[in-house]
């Protein structure tokens, strides 16, 4: 039965303390590349504010446009009047599956359900790094397992150069990704992946995903994990990789892992260590600008969010004139490698796999004596 | 919103036609959005479209003039005043899209670019060729030159380096008559003709639909030093405002906050300051240290021979902002404790503001609504922030009392009802305060010589 949208205290607080300054503007990669005042946060919230006050009746549409949006929390970072647009976007996608308007992610729900990955995918490639028992658990996450296998190859392959003892398990989709798209995480899922976590008897779960990373860290279903869960920039940091590029790199923070999770540093602590050259975007850490991948926007609005990728990664070129952009998230990278123009000559990969091919001399490199 | 009758559909069919189905939406939930501002007014438009040529907008407002549908042009929607908030529906014109800087000629030192233009994007360009253009909005990383131009947006600078209004140098506009003028010239001088230019900066968009702006750029200032001094008594922190800017020192910055301001910030956020009431925040700017530090020699001479309780000076970037902090946190503490707000932006002679302030406080007092009230001292410019409950109907009423009896004060101390956002809807009532009937009278023959059907961002200031 369907239930109405509900506006609690702190719901409309956050609705009448949005002030309309429109400064979310600068900052929405929806809106930077529509123009159109309903792909931005303050669009979104005076659509909630008619809908609170009863102005607006709900309908698919309205219901649709809160789908036009990456979560990816830059109106949030910059917002003056310290409303989190995304959270609410986030928790009315949920109200509105909730008061009968399912959304095109219910299919999806089903097929993680089903097939235990968002693609529907069957076969799983075997990394062939499985063990009964080891320190370090690797977990890699939908979309590096089934879209970016070259890459997820690349990042294996550095941990065994760097004699990283690791296992994989059976994994299954962390689901987290239903929670930010209407629908919720599936516990059984979640048990799955406890359990053969714990089976490899790890003391560390390192995820090459920043989302999973976050889902481990942060999501009640997961609490019962009891392992330490760290995203790869963060185990990989203090390793000495012993090879250098002289290329000019630059590197785009996936929102997931910096605005969400707060994890700048460790990657740009990683970066220098291997390339002198490495210079900044304009709009950088707590500013940069979204890939267009996140928050179900890819899977609802592919084309779109391809578009979205298009805008940021022409940006970054403009910006720094590099000649490697580096990033760690499959998401990213994928979207990344999706929208760059055969006339671009940059070079795009996820960080730990940058540093696999700079090992085996698949990109200009000068190595270390070691 | 009108009958969705046959005229209605005409309209749409001919909108496409002209933009373009992708330009062009009438769906309720993207008008939504276009029928606000960040004041409180409230108009549902019937639809919007998003013009990317000043051909396109020519012909939308022809098309609508034929027809009588009102049509308002839109930037980024930061106005303050319900100025671009439709209240008489029809067609919303978003100038977004037409976002290209089209020339910037340092040697004659000029930009021109279309109207969709954000001032932060045209600055980030003129900089890389030690150019700017100095007015500087709260709002700039979105709003649009077009509507800095229709509301003449001033900013923190406003006493040394003025509003938009004295920067542009030339126009494109689309008359409501669905003709396109060129007005202005490209010469940093210019008699020739009347000045139409200046008719239409802080027009609102009630004269036509501005699509170009040639704008005079200035070379960007290489040093900035910092000053902020409180202040026990409102009377010393007035003095020291008036002395320095008849000092022969044009400050680029001189800013004040009011107790209440300083007080909210003190309890909301980490920023340590010292009980009083008022703090000045000032800045001296120039090509060379030498000249910066010699002005903040003269300014912080003032500032001491006023019994301030404190000043702090900084000349790197980091101390400087550490100094900026607690005026650039005031709109959002503000924002941030209550639930609604109006931000006014009365101006006055710069010796009356002292009694501004108190006066506002009074009203603030008597009426039991908080003001809280921060501004440009340097240009007498200030902005009563005024915090209620729009939910409260109550508080509604007493806040519009309040703001009735700030812009009394404001007219009474030779001031005027708008410095820097514009009338639009939230201060029309009180045009008749300031303006007297000839006056009054004359402005609305101008507007309707220009736009006889009156289909221009119609029922805006008092004009219809």
């Amino acid at each position: 039965m369907a239930t109405q949208l509900q506006f609690d205290a702190k719901r409309r607080k956050a609705i009448t303390q949005c002030s309309r300054c429109s400064f979310c503007r600068a900052v929405c990669p929806i809106f930077d590349l529509t123009k159109r005042p309903i792909a931005n946060a303050s669009g979104k919230m005076i659509l909630l504010k008619e809908l609170m006050e009863g102005k607006l009746p709900l309908t698919e549409s309205v219901a649709q446009a809160f789908l036009r949006c990456t979560t990816c929390m830059n109106c949030t970072t910059n917002c003056p009047s310290g409303v989190d647009p995304q959270e609410m976007v986030k928790s009315m996608r949920k109200d509105m599956v909730g008061a009968g308007f399912n959304n095109l992610f219910k299919a999806m729900g089903e097929t993680i359900e089903k097939y235990g990955n968002i693609y529907g995918e069957t076969e799983r490639h075997d990394w062939g790094r499985k063990k009964e028992k080891a320190p370090y658990t690797l977990f890699l996450g939908c979309v590096g397992t089934y879209r970016e296998e070259e890459s997820v190859q690349e990042t294996l392959r550095l941990l065994d150069i760097l004699k990283v003892d690791y296992t994989m398990v059976d994994e299954v989709c962390c689901s987290g990704v239903l929670e930010d798209v209407g629908y919720s995480i599936k516990e059984d899922l979640a048990r799955r992946n406890i359990i053969e976590i714990q089976k490899t008897g790890a003391k560390t779960l390192i995820t090459t995903c920043p989302y999973c990373y976050r889902v481990f860290k942060e999501h009640p279903s997961y609490k019962d994990l009891g392992l330490e869960v760290k995203h790869i920039t963060q185990f990989l940091k203090d390793f000495d990789f012993k090879v250098k590029t002289d290329k000019k790199v630059t590197y785009h923070d996936p929102c997931d892992l910096g605005r969400h999770a707060g994890i700048y540093d460790e990657p740009r602590e990683i970066i220098r260590k291997i390339a002198p050259n490495f210079v900044e975007p304009r709009r950088t850490r707590e500013n940069a600008m979204c890939c267009g991948a996140g928050g179900g926007f890819r899977g609802a609005f592919a084309k779109e969010s391809v578009r979205v990728a298009r805008n940021r990664l022409s940006q970054i070129i403009e910006d720094t004139g590099a000649e490697i952009l580096l990033t760690e998230c499959p998401s990213c990278l994928h979207n990344f490698k999706n929208a760059k123009r055969q006339k671009q000559k940059i070079e795009i990969y996820n960080l730990t796999e940058f540093l696999a091919k700079l090992h085996q001399g698949k990109v200009s490199s000068t190595k270390e004596a070691a | 919103m009108r009958n969705r009758n046959e005229e209605f559909f005409k309209m749409i069919k001919k909108l496409i036609e002209i933009v373009g189905q992708d330009n062009f939406t009438d769906q309720l939930e993207e008008l939504v959005p276009y029928s606000y501002d960040a004041s409180m007014n409230v108009y549902r438009p019937d639809a919007a479209v998003w013009p990317e040529s000043t051909e396109q907008v020519l012909a939308i407002v022809k098309f609508a003039n034929e027809n009588k549908i009102p049509v308002t042009p839109r930037g980024a929607g930061t106005s303050l005043s319900g100025g671009v908030v439709p209240i008489k529906g029809g067609v919303i014109i978003d100038l977004s899209k037409m976002n290209k800087i089209l020339e910037v000629s340092i040697e004659n030192r000029y930009a021109r670019v279309q109207a969709g233009v954000v001032c932060d994007d045209l600055n980030r360009e003129l900089a890389r060729h030690g150019f700017t253009f100095p007015p500087d909005p709260a709002s700039s990383s979105v709003a649009t030159i077009g509507g800095n131009v229709a509301t003449n947006a001033g900013g923190i600078k406003g006493a040394k380096y003025g509003t938009t209004r004295d920067y542009v140098l030339g126009l494109q506009v689309v008359l409501p008559t669905g003709e396109l003028m060129r007005t202005g010239s490209y010469t940093m001088k210019c008699v020739s003709g009347y000045d139409l230019a200046k008719l239409f900066i802080g027009a609102e968009g009630t004269l036509g639909v501005i699509t170009e702006v040639t704008l005079k750029i200035n070379p960007l200032p290489r040093h900035a030093m910092t000053a902020v001094a409180t202040y026990a008594r409102l009377e010393d922190a007035g003095k020291a405002i008036f002395q320095t800017m008849t000092s022969g020192v044009i400050p680029s910055v001189m800013e004040i906050m009011d107790k209440v301001t300083l007080q909210s910030i003190r309890e909301n956020t980490d920023i340590a300051l010292p009980d009083a009431e008022a703090m000045i925040l000032t800045e001296t700017d120039g090509f060379t240290w030498e000249e910066v530090e010699a002005q903040m020699e003269v300014v912080l001479g003032i500032l001491k021979n006023n019994h301030p309780v404190e000043i702090k000076t900084a000349r790197d970037e980091k101390d400087r902002l550490n100094l900026w902090k607690a005026r650039k946190s005031a709109y959002a503490t503000l924002a941030r404790v209550s639930h609604s707000f109006v931000l006014d932006d009365v101006t006055v002679p710069i010796s009356r503001i002292p009694e501004l302030l108190v006066g506002i406080q009074g009203i603030s007092q008597n009426y039991g609504i908080v003001v809280a009230t921060f501004g440009h001292a340097g240009d007498g410019n200030l902005h009563p922030q005024i915090l209620y409950n729009e939910y409260d109907p109550d508080q509604v009423e007493r806040t519009h009392k309040v703001e009735k009896e700030i812009f009394h004060l404001a007219i009474s101390l030779n001031g005027t009802l708008s410095g820097e956002h514009g009338i639009g809807i939230s201060k029309a009532n009180y045009m008749a305060l300031e303006h007297n009937p000839v006056e009054m009278d004359l402005m609305r023959r101008i507007k309707k010589t220009l736009d006889p059907n009156n289909i221009m961002n119609p029922g805006k200031r008092a004009l219809d």
